[in-house]
């Protein structure tokens, strides 16, 4: 019987059958349409993406006229820093890794993001962000989005104000716990919108409100606030990229428009963030690293196809380490990134990427 | 009351976080002269094990599981009264947990902890940007059976591999599993750097180490 190469979810290369490869397949739609509470693949769609896995070539694309647009998650910054273990270490600045990704790689949009990524690291130091942010607008064309995370885990103790829930609730004081994330929310809503305008002040074209829901439901909340208030007082484009497929309920009581926000899984994340008035929503689907490719992808494709046929703004799934199909690999194997490429778009009806 | 409505009633208290409530149902039990066993394995613990997988779904959150873990506790220590004293305090195995040096990401980590505690683990909860060394020292001082560590940032993983070498020189590396969790890691690593066990999110963590000590 022929194998196939295909992945582990942590980027082991393996071998399967096609028997295994639909099997898993079906296995990865069912567990998101269980979780989810949405409709499984359909049959051609599984068709589909099995085409897609059984291609023998490495490298696979979407047919002609199909093409989306892409965005990225501090790619410019990726060229700069040097993790240790990860990353590219290449002496410039950056303005210069813009330019790159402007002229060399003809990105259709990027961003600029401080090295903290953080909104609140930020705050203190907003002006010198401002001015290396506007000498980068005004040398380039390519529509640049300010990249930042909420990230309320910032506003707890130690790093922050706030008494940190994980010490309260461990004691049994989950009122305070509550009350905690209550304040938080307050705080980092107004230093999201605080930014905001700063930047659209010198002419920034949108916020990425990235990783958002990384601290729970009151990350969520805060992010929801926020662009409420930069799309109804500003023309800045926004869009708002999640950290997990799931909103984790460490408040739980947590409410926008009415809508509890813990457990909302692509397809309800988006409404609110429409709600919000966001332009557009980046979806993630967390990647199972004991699991192979061909689970991954059909579950992160069932996801994304239920989150598109939900929203009314653009859906750009987040690709790349750990997220959307792709391996839990510092360096992503072209030949997964290139196939969870496709399947999102083809089969999971995504605006972008 | 038969067995059946008494477990049921248990467990119900529990996912219904009622303290009150499964003290008042424990001392009850006793009085009745039932067996305090069949309460905690069969009653009690069928109530966590049912929210741990609403939890595990993201139909349940964090709140609602400590409160009814707070629950099961009270009860257990009334039903514990009427133990043999070398079951009375019983935990599964004693595990000490941290986030690595350098990262300062614990929600993960936290919920972790939640879930072990909740499962009957003697949790020691190090916290975050924890020194190679302290993890070592308390490993000692609790005479562990388990050291986890948690790493969300691929720059900060590396302080994984570290620990180990630190538990080989201190001679606990062969008495302690080592067990190593966070965004950044997976099985594979845990290969590579020799750690015994990965744990994927908080479900499979507490999954595997029951296997190993339940």
């Amino acid at each position: 019987m022929r194998k196939y190469l295909t992945r582990r979810g942590d980027g082991g290369r393996i071998e399967m059958e096609a028997d295994e490869i639909i099997r898993d397949i079906e296995q990865g739609t069912q567990d998101a349409a269980e979780r989810g509470k949405i409709a499984r693949l359909s049959k051609s769609d599984t068709e589909h993406l099995m085409d897609i896995f059984t291609n023998p070539n490495r490298i696979v694309g979407v047919e002609p006229g199909r093409e989306v647009v892409l965005t990225d998650d501090i790619g410019p910054f990726r060229l700069i820093i040097d993790q240790g273990n990860s990353a590219v270490g290449i002496s410039l600045g950056n303005v210069q890794a813009i330019q790159i990704h402007e002229r060399g790689y003809g990105m259709d949009t990027t961003t600029f993001a401080h090295f903290d990524a953080s909104f609140k690291a930020v705050k203190p130091v907003l002006a010198n962000v401002l001015q290396e942010f506007e000498n980068a607008l005004l040398n380039t064309i390519i529509p640049i989005y300010f990249c930042c995370m909420p990230n309320l885990g910032a506003y707890y103790m130690p790093d922050g104000p706030f008494p940190n829930p994980s010490d309260l609730m461990p004691i049994g004081k989950i009122k305070e716990a509550l009350e905690s994330q209550e304040k938080t929310v307050e705080r980092a809503t107004n230093d999201m919108i605080y930014i905001s305008e700063a930047l659209a002040s010198i002419g920034c074209d949108g916020v990425n409100f990235d990783t958002v829901g990384a601290a729970g439901d009151g990350d969520f909340l805060a992010t929801l606030r926020a662009v409420e208030h930069v799309k109804k007082n500003t023309n800045l484009s926004v869009q708002v990229g999640m950290a997990s497929e799931f909103v984790l309920g460490l408040h739980g009581g947590l409410e926008y428009s009415g809508k509890r926000l813990a457990g909302m899984y692509p397809h309800q994340q988006v409404k609110v963030v429409e709600k919000a008035g966001a332009d557009i929503f980046g979806p993630v689907v967390n990647t199972k690293s004991t699991k192979s490719v061909p689970w991954n992808l059909a579950r992160a494709v069932t996801f994304c196809k239920a989150c598109s046929e939900a929203s009314n703004i653009p859906v750009h799934p987040n690709v790349g380490m750990g997220v959307g199909g792709v391996p839990m690999f510092e360096t992503p194997p072209p030949d997964v990134v290139c196939r969870v490429s496709k399947a999102l778009v083809e089969i999971g009806k995504a605006d972008g990427l | 009351m038969d067995k059946e409505e008494w477990m049921r009633k248990a467990a119900q208290c529990v996912m219904d976080g009622d303290e009150d409530g499964a003290v008042e149902l424990a001392n009850r039990y006793l009085e009745a002269g039932l067996n305090p066993v069949e309460m905690i394995e069969e009653g009690l613990s069928e109530g966590i094990r049912k929210l741990g997988n609403l939890f595990d779904r993201g139909e349940i959150f964090l709140p609602q599981l400590i409160v009814a873990s707070d629950a099961m506790t009270a009860a257990i220590k009334v039903l514990e009264q009427a133990l043999p004293k070398e079951k009375k305090g019983r935990k599964l195995a004693k595990v000490v947990l941290g986030t690595i040096e350098g990262d300062l990401h614990d929600i993960g980590k936290g919920i972790v902890a939640t879930m072990l505690r909740v499962y009957g683990f003697d949790v020691y909860d190090l916290g975050r940007d924890v020194p190679i060394a302290k993890f070592v020292e308390k490993a000692k001082e609790v005479d562990a059976d388990v050291v986890g560590s948690s790493a969300l940032m691929t720059s900060t993983q590396v302080g994984q591999k570290y620990l180990e070498k630190a538990l080989r020189e201190a001679g606990l590396r062969e008495k302690v599993k080592t067990m190593v969790g966070g965004a950044a890691t997976t099985e594979h690593w845990a290969k590579k750097i020799g750690a015994d066990l990965h744990g994927e999110d908080a479900s499979e963590t507490v999954m595997k180490l029951k296997k190993i000590f339940g």
